[in-house]
């Protein structure tokens, strides 16, 4: 081979450096684009969804097109910064912290600010092959191969809020498309009916702050409530529930008949367990039938997680305590409980907080506390008081959402 | 010298997997002696143990210790006698969450007032013995430290602290030292042999090495297949005894 030969060989072959970055980089270009694409589509649905049912029109858009594309593009960043979105999803990608493995809430907004230089990040990947988008790098962050970082999370359309969510749009949906007649057209030509909604949501009564809060705390209340009377009931029972703690044919009887009971309850999900109480306890005290589903909800969820915990224990000190002469509640005391505690303390952590999520939707199906309120709000046309219920029902999903993430942290 | 235990035709069959893991053994223990099982994994040991103090439910035979039939005891008497049984264990088994200290008083769950001790409330002399043990097996310093911090020598210290708090009548060591180094080894060993002889302990051991066999028993029972291929003095077990028990491909290995 003659230097030429290699010349043109080494030509051939190697790329430009700066492809190798656009490659390792363009996941995280195509999970943006992505997500962008996504949001886009659940606009145009959810505002036809909305429109046909609350004007009876048809409309995707509903406003100017730019401001729904910005919008969209704010949206994509905020998701990717702070959960996994559906195009993270698509790519494998995954957002870890670069610094010490924590989600530090301030660190994601930061990313999301500094994401606005998207058209600036371009440019040093030219230039050099081991590039971090420098808006990662002043965030701490890091967009990794989602096989890199452990997820302990379900995926979205699994968890139950979100199923709870999307039953709910589709049936109502359904409902109204037996009644209303379906015209596509009017999804096209008839957006600027919703201006009135939006022209009062931007102009909130906070009149209505008092009693948003006074329910909220109903809310919050019902939740707790349920989390407390599901965890004295789930903890002895997930001692029966568990399969190396059941002895003998009574022990396995039970321990069988409560598996299967508890996996039943747990696959109805609570909002159809408040439809069923609403009716069954007809006290005209909403909150308490809302507060029913949670329960027997959590029940059954917490035992599920409860025992499966118990199963997975160390027998050996169970075993030793035995073996000094310690009666049955000490073994349990003595030998379990060390073992368990901390998991069963971040499981209720993690229902309780599910409980606050779940507390609001229930409200929608007349389980009482702030959403039920929200419901007649939007019924009755009332946006600028609902939209207050909004953000109020917000701050507090969110402020519950990152505290527990933080308490079961630490309990790890 | 007078008998501890005696076991009568022993058997057990674990039902799943139709094992017959000890097979009509009979044998007795006198006060005082240091009883070294030996055999192959697989052959019993572990099983024979656990069916003295019933944390393994016999399926036939008798066993009486000091004069009490352990098999037939009601709940009550077997935690009763389990007091006066300690057992140490190749994992060493101490609650890893745990603090030292709360392990070592363990030891006393069966003497104890229950509802005292749910609230981890324990009489003050069982405080004070608790250190005292604990500053005899030579880890004073750990009491408050959380058990899974300790290396296995110490949490093996820290099991025997444990079953010194029964003032037993019998230790139980169920290859107290396998997941040691030899070093280790010796001085936990040496633990054992000195309740043996100055608190006069009855010990029954099973070790995976003859030479620690030798070293430290007074008498030795081999097991091969649930029964009894040898019973006698560490110095009677010859090449050929060795051979019948561990089988013919083995070689003798020295732990020094
Ligand atoms: N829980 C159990 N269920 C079924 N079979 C068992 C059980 N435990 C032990 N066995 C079987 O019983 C026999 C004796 O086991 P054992 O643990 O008593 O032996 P060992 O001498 O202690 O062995 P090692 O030296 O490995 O500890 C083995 O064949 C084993 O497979
Ligand atoms: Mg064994």
């Amino acid at each position: 081979m003659t230097p030429q030969d290699q010349y043109y060989a080494g030509f051939m072959s190697k790329r430009p450096s700066w492809t190798k970055a656009l490659r390792a980089y363009r996941k995280d270009l195509g999970a943006l684009i992505a997500d962008f694409v996504v949001l886009i589509a659940l606009w145009g649905l959810s505002s036809f969804i909305w429109n046909d049912l609350v004007h009876g029109t048809r409309d995707f858009i509903s406003v100017a097109p730019w401001i729904m594309l910005v919008v969209c593009f704010e949206l994509a960043l905020v998701w990717e910064s702070f959960a996994v979105s559906p195009g993270m999803r698509l790519f494998g990608r995954r957002a870890t912290d670069d610094r010490n493995g924590r989600a530090v809430i301030g660190r994601r907004f930061l990313r999301v600010l500094l994401l606005h230089g998207l058209p600036l990040f371009i440019l040093p990947i030219l230039v050099t092959t081991r590039y971090i988008p420098w808006q990662d790098r002043l965030a701490g962050f890091r967009s990794v191969s989602a096989a890199e970082v452990p997820d302990p999370r379900k995926p979205w359309y699994r968890t139950s809020w979100m199923v709870a969510l999307a039953g709910l749009a589709v049936a109502m949906y359904l409902a109204s498309a037996l009644f209303t007649q379906v015209d596509l057209v009017k999804l096209f030509t008839n957006a600027s009916a919703t201006s009135e909604i939006w022209a009062r949501i931007v102009n909130p009564d906070w009149s209505i702050l008092g009693l948003g809060v006074r329910l909220l705390i109903v809310t919050l209340f019902m939740a707790f409530m349920a989390t407390l009377f599901g965890v004295l009931v789930a903890v002895p029972l997930s001692f029966l529930a568990a399969r190396n703690l059941a002895h003998g044919i009574i022990g396995r009887t039970i321990y069988t008949v409560l598996r299967i009971l508890m996996s039943i309850v747990r696959s109805i999900q609570p909002f159809i367990w408040a439809i069923i109480f609403v009716v069954w306890v007809r006290t005209g005290n909403a909150p308490f039938a809302g507060g029913l589903a949670l329960f027997v909800h959590s029940v059954a969820d917490l035992t599920k997680l409860y025992s499966e915990r118990l199963e997975s224990i160390d027998p050996g000190p169970v075993e030793a305590i035995r073996s000094t002469g310690a009666n049955g509640l000490q073994v349990i005391l003595y030998g379990i409980v060390p073992q368990i505690i901390n998991p069963y303390l971040s499981f209720t952590i993690y229902r309780w907080d599910i409980n606050v999520r779940m507390a609001t939707i229930i409200g929608l199906v007349g389980g009482g506390g702030i959403g039920q309120r929200l419901l007649q709000l939007t019924r009755n046309w009332v946006w600028d008081q609902a939209i207050v219920l909004m953000l109020l029902i917000m701050v507090a999903v969110w402020a519950m959402d990152y505290s527990s993430s933080r308490l079961r942290e630490r309990l790890n | 010298m007078e008998e501890l235990i005696r076991i009568d035709r022993l058997t057990k069959v674990y039902e799943r997997g139709e094992v017959l893991a000890v097979n009509d053994i009979s044998f007795t223990v006198k006060r005082g002696e240091f009883l070294v099982l030996i055999g192959l994994s697989g052959s019993g040991k572990s099983t024979l143990l656990r069916c003295i103090n019933r944390l393994i439910e016999p399926t036939a035979g008798q066993i009486v210790f000091d004069g009490i039939d352990v098999t037939k005891a009601s709940a009550r008497q077997l935690r009763q006698l389990r007091r006066r049984m300690a057992m140490i264990f190749q994992q060493f088994n101490l609650v890893k969450r745990s603090s030292v200290l709360t392990n070592v008083l363990s030891g006393r769950l069966g003497y104890v007032n229950p509802g005292a001790s749910a609230i981890h409330k324990f009489p003050k002399e069982d405080l004070e013995s608790a250190f005292a043990n604990l500053e005899r097996v030579g880890i004073p310093e750990q009491a408050y430290k959380r058990a899974d911090e300790l290396s296995g020598g110490q949490q093996q210290r820290v099991g025997i602290a444990r079953a010194l708090m029964q003032r037993p009548d019998l230790l139980m060591a169920d290859e107290p030292v396998s997941a040691l180094d030899p070093a280790t080894a010796h001085s936990v060993m040496q633990y054992l042999e000195q309740m043996n002889q100055e608190d006069g302990v009855t010990v029954i051991a099973s070790l995976h090495f003859l030479s620690l066999a030798r070293r430290y028993g007074t008498r030795i029972l081999a097991l091969k297949d649930g029964e009894i291929v040898f019973e006698g003095l560490p110095a009677e077990i010859d090449a050929a005894k060795f051979k019948e028990i561990y089988g013919e491909e083995a070689e003798e290995v020295e732990v020094r």
